[in-house]
């Protein structure tokens, strides 16, 4: 398989390779795999409380080059964008700029995934922590 | 590529009508391929559950009939007839003697399971799982490229053995599962089909994961390198 220059820039020099606190109120994290192959990706975001701006991302993915590549690449895209601009941010955008071939669209829909999933953690832990201000009895609900 | 299958299922030669056969029933020529289908293909239903014996039997039966020596005298026309059958039996036989393959395959053929459009998800305590495994592994190959201590190495290594037992129980357990939802399809009407297809896409998907780390552990533990 060839793949593009930019795969392999990625691939060899990956941007944002590593891990944030998951209990940190303010980060993110997103825990996906692709079922087709057996591949997991994991991507964190650090997000600014009151201006929702994404301040911080790593990830860490155990995969072949391409969902390297697209996990590199988008930790790049979601920093410094907020929290609803980085929904934004689609699996073709990704195939695009790195010039993925059809047999691996899903390792870019994992990266799409990901940010997703760090997002809607994020929004999570954020309605938890509003709906009890206060060290609460509910505490220990399931969800 | 193969032959396309033949729009009448009349014999080529002698256009007795040939009802799929391999071969024609009254003049005994080799026929193109009738279906594309791999269960057809042995005269089988599409069922899951099929007995291993009778496979085999029908394998080596059909192999010895199809082999390309016994069309050495024959024309072009049977010559390439009789490979590209052996060619279609051998694959035919390698996907449906594997218990794995052939749930994937039958999926497939039916348009459940779709490169790229799988998009639900494990569950997260399997990805996590899979993920600190991987961690792991990815310690001891760097401890390993590094010449560390022997202490520490040995120590991964117990832990990744630890967890490849784990992970080979998964797998034998993910398994019996697939055999009994297996089971299940092979008894159930058409209308009940569609809820035990996507339950068998299911757990294909998650021995996925499981099947790759019982190789990467493998391979890790084998001290060669991770692709
Ligand atoms: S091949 Fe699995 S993510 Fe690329």
């Amino acid at each position: 398989m060839a793949y593009s220059d930019k795969v392999i820039d990625h691939y060899k020099n990956p941007r944002n390779v590593g891990s944030m606190p998951k209990s940190d109120p303010q980060v993110g994290t997103g825990m996906v795999g692709a079922p087709e192959c057996g591949d997991v990706m994991r991507l964190q975001i650090k997000v600014n409380p009151e201006t929702q701006v994404i301040e911080d991302a790593k990830f860490k993915t155990f995969g072949c080059g391409s969902a390297i590549a697209s996990s590199s690449l988008a930790t790049e895209w979601v920093k410094g964008k907020t929290v609803e601009d980085a929904l934004q941010i689609k699996n073709t955008d990704i195939v695009r700029e790195l010039s993925l071939p059809p047999v691996k669209i899903h390792c870019s829909v994992l990266a799409e995934d990901a940010i997703k999933a760090a997002i809607g953690d994020w929004k999570r832990k954020r309605a938890e922590s509003e709906s009890q201000p206060e060290a609460s009895t509910a505490a220990a609900q399931g969800d | 590529m193969q032959v396309s299958p033949s729009p009448s299922p009349a014999c080529w030669s002698c256009h007795a009508a040939t009802d799929g056969a391999h071969f024609c029933p009254a003049c005994g020529k080799i026929q193109p391929l009738a279906s594309a289908d791999y269960f057809a293909f042995f005269g089988l239903p599409q069922r899951l559950q099929l007995d291993a014996d009778d496979l085999e039997r029908r394998y080596l039966s059909l192999s010895w009939k199809l082999h390309p020596d016994n069309f050495v005298r024959a024309d072009q026309f049977e010559r390439d007839l009789s490979l590209e059958l052996s060619s279609q039996l051998n694959d035919a036989y390698r996907t449906l003697r594997d218990p794995v393959s052939r749930v994937e395959y039958l999926l497939a053929r039916l348009g459940v399971r779709k490169e790229g459009q799988t998009r639900q998800q494990a569950p997260p305590e399997l990805l996590e799982e899979v993920f600190e495994l991987n961690e792991s592994l990815e310690e001891l190959h760097m401890a390993r490229e590094a010449g560390g201590d022997g202490d520490e190495t040995a120590e991964l290594r117990r832990r990744l053995e630890e967890a490849g037992r784990g992970f080979e129980k998964k797998l034998a357990d993910v398994d019996a599962e697939l055999a009994a939802a297996s089971r299940d399809l092979d008894a159930a009407m058409d209308g009940a089909r569609d809820p035990l297809l996507a339950r068998l896409n299911e757990i294909l998907n998650r021995r996925s994961y499981i099947r790759n780390l019982v190789a990467n552990v493998a391979r890790e533990l084998q001290e060669g390198e991770p692709a």
